[in-house]
């Protein structure tokens, strides 16, 4: 299998600070059964808001008192998270026949089995896959709710906790790769992107354990950082960046190394971008 | 010692990061304006350009980071929205002042200077109070600057006089040293030292606004006068124009907005009475006006299409006196140092020349359907060439580890060596791949004024001016694109080598869309070292769209052809496309010739061995080159440029869509 698949069970609530209407908008496209796309830069969130609203979904217990929106049946795993990239096949996603012995056998692929337990199936980065596989979701995100699988004549029905969601990055992936419009026109679009500077400062905080001050200086470096977005790392430095630095640092390592290791030589191999950013690094920082 | 060429490229994406927008960083001595002088060792921030030293004698890098933030300063932390309305408004000891009366065309810190009897005093005087501010919101927002600045003042005190409390160049050289953080403790006892110091320190806090600093610098001025012997000699300030900072013209340029809230407003006031008036036609006529009466709302909107237009020659003006005094700006461009090769000494001539990349402005004038025609009429020859390299789109790729089929033969396979006792190989499965070319092209197409000439030569279509008349192409004040001669009157207007250059730009990128290479399209020109354009029609990952074929479009002759920066930028785009293989490919007119390319103007043997010597740098960092002239002699140069099979001097100018994509097959097929 070449789809990198993650399984998520949630039983913690994950931690995500709304920055607009997002949890609201989600919980009603999910209540009206409405694929949802999330556009918006590398590692500003799209992945944690998905878990964080699985979690809401799928985990009513774990929030009483909450109130409003459809709740999904218990299951041990709610997410089903795919990140595509360019040698993804539909087969990847829907199953393949396994030699076992003397037989074949079939075994059904990450997409195929949310659909039939009811998960949400997350396929992250989706223009990354190739067109045959976004050609595949378009009878599961209209009315029909079907998926048919070819190779054994199935024609399976959606469970009706089932929802899918896609991610991409209009940022840095090429226009070349842009989704088409029959596939961008089955969903509704949420985007994000990388949140303001107070923000951003109280989510490290909460994420890397950071003190204040420390976390307010590495919002203002992924600030200064994302000016420079044309010099050959589109997406400037994402918020997960930021809470790495924040977390080695809580390991006993300088600010300015760990800005060096998990900033400047993760966003660019260009020599001279890697040197302004550590000048920026070590202007920014006390 | 540090010099700016070794920091420059990194300091502009510093000062990018930091401003959230471009500048270009140049030299001060760089810098030439018929209104400014900028002194060779100072820095100074225009509306577009950060001017650094040439070099600075110490060790540290880092101080030229100091110099940049404190330039950077002026304009984040508020210094150019200084108004002299405002600060009459707060400053209380300044409206004792009866206020300048200058005219609207001298800056606001002008107009502030000019509430003293001697100007140069308080200009001296704001300057240090409000470094003294803008150091402080640099130490707080940028914290980690702290350590640098402190040594790159150490390094400054060391090398300086501190003054005296008894003349006013003694008073200003110790306050100096007071923002530098070396008060002599001699000084320390003096009643006006000391106050001199806490009005100085008054305005070294985030809290502190511009208008504080003014008022410092008017409390410090107080203090001064009674020292002041007036003789300019004294002060190190021989002259007037010293009043003069480029900051007093940023502060201009901000005002101009201000100035442009106010016609739009003048604008909105005329409409609104033009619109009463039409209502009020009916009221006129039962006034029953005498022939030759002038009603009042006429006369009012006379007075405000009359304010209006002072307001707008105002402007004009003033957004002239700017450029005159900073330059022109390149807001849009991005500027690069590249060296140059000196065959004459045998050596690379270090960031020699200065290149301007910016977007090639789309021309939406032209008939954009006509371009298109152009495409369709080449097609079915660019089509017979393109067979020839297509790739077969998917293949099915067998005996993989993963795939969407199970690969039978391999499955029997596996089979075998179980029941014979053999590890089976695992791959077991086929899969469908895409067979891509990875192939990135760019076309380099020269913009010289000569590509204006037309196709059948210049003495078939006469130019319908005198001498005298035409427009000098290789002046640098010459702003405009040459305006073609040819839309004077010559109906239908001859065929320009640079028509058939776009046509060809054309037919590639229409091939190459449907080869699915990725490609970019360039032009060149410029005048001098320190001005050679680049222009980007299309970049790789951009798309070819409609503002592709405008901005393709928009290349006209332009000036000179300083070929080997071009060159050398451009391969450097294509080193950073990552792709295995590279192409560049020239599209010229004639051999590369500039102002100062090579020590005697008319001497072109310079230019063909930089160009030369670019061309085979391309080379050694593994980009394929070939260079195609419409010129007919272009055998002579371009065949001491590069080998014989890599270079094309076309005929028949009209066959170059057709010869290019030959070339190109060649090349990539």
């Amino acid at each position: 299998m070449s789809a990198a698949v993650g399984s998520a069970t949630l039983r913690q609530q994950p931690y995500y600070l709304p920055l607009a209407d997002e949890v609201e908008v989600f919980q009603a496209a999910y209540d009206a059964r409405l694929p949802v796309l999330l556009k918006g830069p590398t590692g500003c969130g799209k992945t944690r808001f998905v878990e964080h609203m699985t979690w809401r979904i799928y985990r009513p217990q774990e929030r009483i008192g909450e109130r409003g929106g459809d709740k999904a049946a218990e299951l041990e795993v709610p997410l089903i998270t795919i990140s595509c990239h360019e040698d993804l096949t539909a087969t990847d996603m829907v199953g393949r026949f396994l030699l076992q012995g003397d037989s074949t056998l079939w075994s059904d692929g990450p997409l195929t089995r949310a659909v039939r337990t009811g998960a949400l199936c997350y396929l992250d980065e989706i223009v990354e896959a190739r067109k045959d596989t976004t050609v595949l979701i378009h009878s599961l995100t209209d009315h029909r709710r079907l998926l048919p699988i070819e190779k054994t004549g199935e024609l399976l029905s959606a469970h009706p906790d089932f929802l899918l969601i896609i991610s991409y990055n209009p940022g840095y992936q090429s226009v070349l790769k842009d989704l088409k419009p029959s596939t961008r026109q089955r969903f509704v679009s949420l985007t994000f992107d990388y949140p303001e500077p107070e923000r951003e400062a109280e989510i490290i905080a909460h994420e890397s354990g950071a003190d204040a001050a420390l976390a307010e200086r590495l919002a203002v470096i992924g600030e200064k950082v994302r000016n420079l977005r044309e010099h050959g790392f589109e997406e400037g430095v994402s918020t997960r960046l930021l809470i790495y630095t924040g977390q080695l640092v809580g390991k006993g390592i300088s600010a300015r190394r760990a800005a060096e290791i998990a900033i400047v030589n993760a966003v660019s191999d260009d020599l001279s971008v890697q040197q302004a950013l550590a000048d920026i690094v070590d202007t920014v920082l006390p | 010692m540090i010099e700016l060429a070794q920091v420059e490229s990194r300091l502009a994406l510093f000062a990018e990061g930091i401003a959230g927008r471009y500048y270009h960083i140049k030299p001060s001595s760089e810098f030439a304006s018929r209104r400014l002088v900028i002194e060779p060792d100072r820095a100074a921030l225009t509306s577009d350009t950060l001017l650094l030293p040439d070099t600075l004698d110490a060790d540290d890098p880092a101080f030229y980071r100091v110099l940049a933030l404190e330039q950077l300063g002026l304009a984040e932390f508020g210094t150019l929205r200084f108004t002299v309305t405002e600060a009459r408004r707060r400053i209380t000891g300044l409206a004792c002042f009866d206020e300048p009366d200058l005219g609207v065309r001298v800056s606001d810190f002008e107009l502030f200077y000019q509430h003293v009897e001697h100007p140069i005093v308080l200009n001296r005087l704001f300057a240090l109070c409000e470094r003294a501010r803008i150091n402080a919101h640099i130490r707080h927002h940028y914290p980690g600057i702290k350590r640098h600045q402190d040594a790159y003042h150490r390094h400054l005190v060391a090398h300086m006089p501190v003054g005296d409390l008894v003349s006013v160049s003694g008073l200003l050289r110790f306050l100096n040293a007071c923002l530098l953080g070396a008060v002599p403790p001699e000084f320390e006892a003096d009643p006006v030292g000391r106050s001199l110091r806490q009005a100085l320190e008054s305005t070294a806090s985030v809290g502190a606004s511009v208008y504080d600093a003014a008022a410092a610098s008017l409390a410090c001025y107080e203090l001064c006068e009674p020292f002041i012997v007036f003789h300019e000699a004294e002060l190190h300030f021989p002259d007037a124009a010293k009043l003069d900072d480029p900051a007093h013209w940023l502060q201009r340029e901000a005002r101009l907005e201000d100035w442009h809230e106010e016609l739009r407003h003048l604008d909105n006031q005329i409409l609104a009475v033009e619109m009463i008036e039409a209502e009020n036609v009916l009221a006129a006529e039962v006034n029953n006006l005498v022939d030759g009466d002038v009603r009042p709302e006429d006369l009012h909107l006379r007075a405000l299409q009359n304010e209006r237009d002072t307001m707008a020659r105002r402007m004009d003006m003033e957004r002239s006196a700017i450029r005159d005094a900073t330059g022109k700006p390149r807001p849009r461009a991005r500027s690069y140092r590249y060296d140059e090769w000196d065959y004459l000494h045998r050596r690379y001539l270090a960031k020699w020349c200065r290149l301007f990349e910016e977007r090639l402005e789309p021309d939406f004038s032209e008939d954009l359907d006509a371009l298109k025609r152009v495409i369709i009429n080449h097609r079915p020859g660019v089509q017979r060439q393109l067979e020839n390299i297509k790739p077969l789109g998917f293949q099915r790729v067998y005996r993989v580890a993963d795939g969407d089929e199970l690969d039978f033969n391999a499955v029997i396979q596996a089979r075998q060596d179980i029941r014979a006792g053999h590890t089976p190989d695992e791959r077991v499965y086929s899969r469908r791949e895409r067979v891509r070319r990875d192939v990135c092209a760019a076309f380099l197409v020269d913009l010289s004024a000569s590509t204006d000439d037309p196709i059948d030569g210049p003495e078939s279509a006469p130019l319908p001016f005198d001498d005298d008349d035409v427009p000098n192409l290789r002046d640098p004040f010459h702003d405009e694109p040459y305006a073609s001669a040819h839309g004077l009157g010559h109906d239908p207007e001859p065929r320009r080598i640079i028509d058939v250059q776009r046509d060809a730009m054309l037919v590639m990128s229409a091939a190459l869309e449907q080869l699915g290479d990725s490609y970019g399209i360039y032009g060149f020109s410029g005048y001098g070292r320190d001005c050679v354009e680049f222009f980007v029609a299309k970049e790789p990952d951009e798309p070819f769209t409609r503002a592709t074929l405008a901005s393709i479009a928009g290349m006209k002759p332009k000036r000179s052809t300083r070929m080997g920066p071009a060159i050398r930028h451009c391969v450097t785009k294509l080193l950073r496309s990552g792709n295995a293989l590279k192409v560049l490919l020239i599209l010229s007119d004639g051999f590369p010739q500039d102002s100062d390319y090579g020590p005697e103007r008319g001497d072109h043997e310079y230019g063909l061995q930089d160009t030369a010597k670019a061309l085979a740098e391309a080379h050694d960092k593994g980009v394929e080159t070939f260079c195609v002239t419409v010129d007919r002699s272009g055998h002579d140069y371009l065949k001491r440029m590069c080998p014989d099979s890599r270079y094309m001097v076309i005929e028949e100018i009209e066959d170059l869509p057709e010869a290019l994509t030959k070339v190109y097959q060649t090349l990539t097929g």
